[in-house]
């Protein structure tokens, strides 16, 4: 085959000058690759003989005899809010709160953040420098651990899971939302400002009506993750079921854990569905 | 007498170091019907741009009635370029706004930042984009979306936007170099007629030369950012054909004028109705 270029005077293709089975190139990545895993495995020294198989067992088991005595108030002191189900709806709403939150504040930074809405002088330059900076920042702590020092200012419970998690999303939304107006077509902002609009205007009538639809799904896909993360929160100080969650498994109350992890998993499921319908019909 | 557009030494240097304008000067007369030829490259759209500051001139002068548009900023600037309208080769229109909408949009530098948020458009301003929707023959298409549109109602929707300004000059840059030939001649022909009856001064863009000759009352041909001909359409021989467009260069004919585009045959009926049927695409989605 390679003498088809050599008559011609062409340069031969490397395809055909190299056969996979004796390419060193690849057998060394390979090699890299499994020297890499294997020094990860004894780095971790990870260690089987404390699995205790018995013990596991019987606690899967309690974990599905569910307790339901968590769904309806036990004393006079409970409401149903105390409930596993009011907790459960609440932590719904812990998500749903913090997600407006970061959805105001996201919006008007996102604008300051698109190179393409920040040109003409070097103020705005420098305007898109912070946002970007604060952007990246924000989002590169994770919830968790934004979660774990604002439970240091608030104090532990639902405001410190509330703006946590809204502080790690404005991060996650400006940038989503920055890009998609980077995205847009630079063709009507051109022609709206050509007709003498102010900068305003020009976002308004040329830049709004290009993003509302990728504004509305990335809410969504964030509203979606939101909730998902709740729950988890509590195990942090966060507030919501997760802390109910935290504490049965604490006091090793298995058959309470169990109906808990079970309603997380019934939300969750339904909040990936209904997420992923609505943003399926908006593309 | 001052000229109504007067244009100075202009010079383009992009940041890379690309020179588009070399030292331009012309003199446009109220009421021409001026076409920009060239190649790709030779400085039409940077030339165009300069005039309404979408592109900021390196330096030189453009002085629009008087006044001198490179030393204007802010709101005198806006009040400039709402004297100058302006379409695009991509027609440069809100996609999933109503044809409307968008035409009403041409009317923003007239109104406030605040009012355009606050209130509904005036009366005034909707009956004048029904006028211009009327003029432009696409009153039965005022509410459906701009994208629905075909590329040659689209443009005329781009050629009511501007109408909306009431301009005095109108900028073309390629208005027609993504659409047929047939199509072509029906928007030139609204620039003609913007221009004769309404006495706006027309600049507009062509990659042919026999668009050039049928519509232009003035040829400015050109070349690595300088003038290479400014004259009558006529003046063009083949020997300054060759000098614009280079010696290998061969001149061809745009399709014939025709006032309506051609019934389309059987298959390209077939074609097009298969494509349009969304139940066809919905039982393969399954």
């Amino acid at each position: 085959m390679a003498e088809y270029f050599v008559a011609r005077g062409l340069p031969v293709p490397p395809e055909l000058r190299r056969t996979p089975l004796t390419d060193w190139r690849r057998w060394s990545l390979i090699g890299a690759t499994l020297a890499i895993l294997y020094i990860g495995v004894r780095l971790l020294d990870i260690d089987l003989s404390r699995a205790n198989p018995e013990y596991a067992g019987t606690r899967i088991i309690s974990l599905l005899q569910w307790d339901l005595r968590i769904l309806t108030p036990q004393n006079e002191f409970e409401t149903f809010w105390d409930t596993a189900g009011g907790l459960m709806i609440i932590t719904i709403f812990l998500g749903v709160v913090a997600t407006a939150i970061s959805i105001v504040f996201a919006l008007p930074l996102a604008f300051l953040g698109a190179r393409n809405i920040m040109t003409g002088n070097p103020v705005a330059a420098a305007i898109y420098g912070v946002a970007r900076v604060l952007f990246t920042v924000m989002r590169s702590i994770d919830v968790l651990i934004v979660v774990i020092i604002f439970s240091v200012i608030f104090g532990l419970g639902s405001a410190a899971g509330v703006f946590g998690l809204a502080f790690h999303n404005i991060g996650v939304l400006g940038k989503l939302y920055s890009e998609a107006i980077e995205g847009i077509d630079p063709g009507p902002p051109e022609a709206i400002t050509a007709t003498g609009a102010t900068r305003f205007q020009v976002v308004w009538a040329a830049v709004l009506p290009q993003i509302v639809n990728p504004f509305i799904s990335f809410s969504i896909y964030r509203l979606d993750a939101n909730v998902r993360l709740a729950p988890v929160l509590g195990f942090v100080g966060g507030g919501g079921i997760g802390q109910y969650l935290f504490q049965t498994i604490n006091l090793f109350q298995y058959n309470k854990a169990g109906l808990i992890i079970f309603l997380i998993v019934i939300t969750v499921a339904a909040m990936d569905f209904a997420s992923a319908q609505i943003r399926k019909r908006l593309v | 007498m001052p000229a109504f557009l007067e244009i100075r030494d202009l010079v383009k240097v992009y940041p890379r170091g690309a020179r588009a304008l070399d030292s331009i000067s012309l003199d446009i007369r109220k009421g021409e019907f001026v076409v920009l030829i060239g190649l790709s490259g030779s400085g039409k759209s940077t030339l165009l741009r300069c005039i309404n500051r979408l592109v900021e001139p390196t330096s030189g002068r453009v002085i629009f009635e008087g006044t001198d548009v490179t030393l204007v900023n802010g709101r005198d600037l806006r009040q400039i370029r709402r004297r100058i309208g302006m379409i695009f080769q991509q027609f440069n229109l809100v996609r999933r706004s109503s044809v409307f909408a968008n035409v009403l949009a041409g009317r923003l530098g007239y109104r406030s930042s605040w009012r355009t948020v606050a209130s509904r458009p005036s009366r005034e301003d909707v009956a004048l984009a029904f006028e211009n929707l009327e003029r432009v023959g696409i009153l039965e298409k005022a509410y459906a979306r701009a994208d629905a549109l075909s590329g040659g109602q689209q443009q005329r929707v781009g050629i009511a936007r501007a109408l909306m300004q009431q301009p005095q000059l109108m900028l073309a840059d390629e208005p027609v170099a993504s659409l047929d030939p047939a199509t072509s001649h029906s928007v030139m022909k609204y620039l003609e007629e913007i221009n004769k009856t309404d006495g706006i001064t027309v600049i507009c863009s062509l990659h042919f030369l026999s668009l050039a000759r049928r519509y232009a009352t003035r040829v400015i041909a050109l070349k690595d950012g300088k003038v290479a001909f400014d004259g009558k359409p006529a003046d063009i021989d083949e020997e300054r054909f060759k000098e614009i467009y280079g010696q290998e260069a061969i001149e061809v004919e745009i399709g014939p004028e025709r006032s309506r585009p051609q019934p389309l045959s059987a298959t390209e009926a077939a074609l097009l109705a298969l494509a349009q049927d969304t139940d066809v695409g919905r039982v393969s989605d399954r």
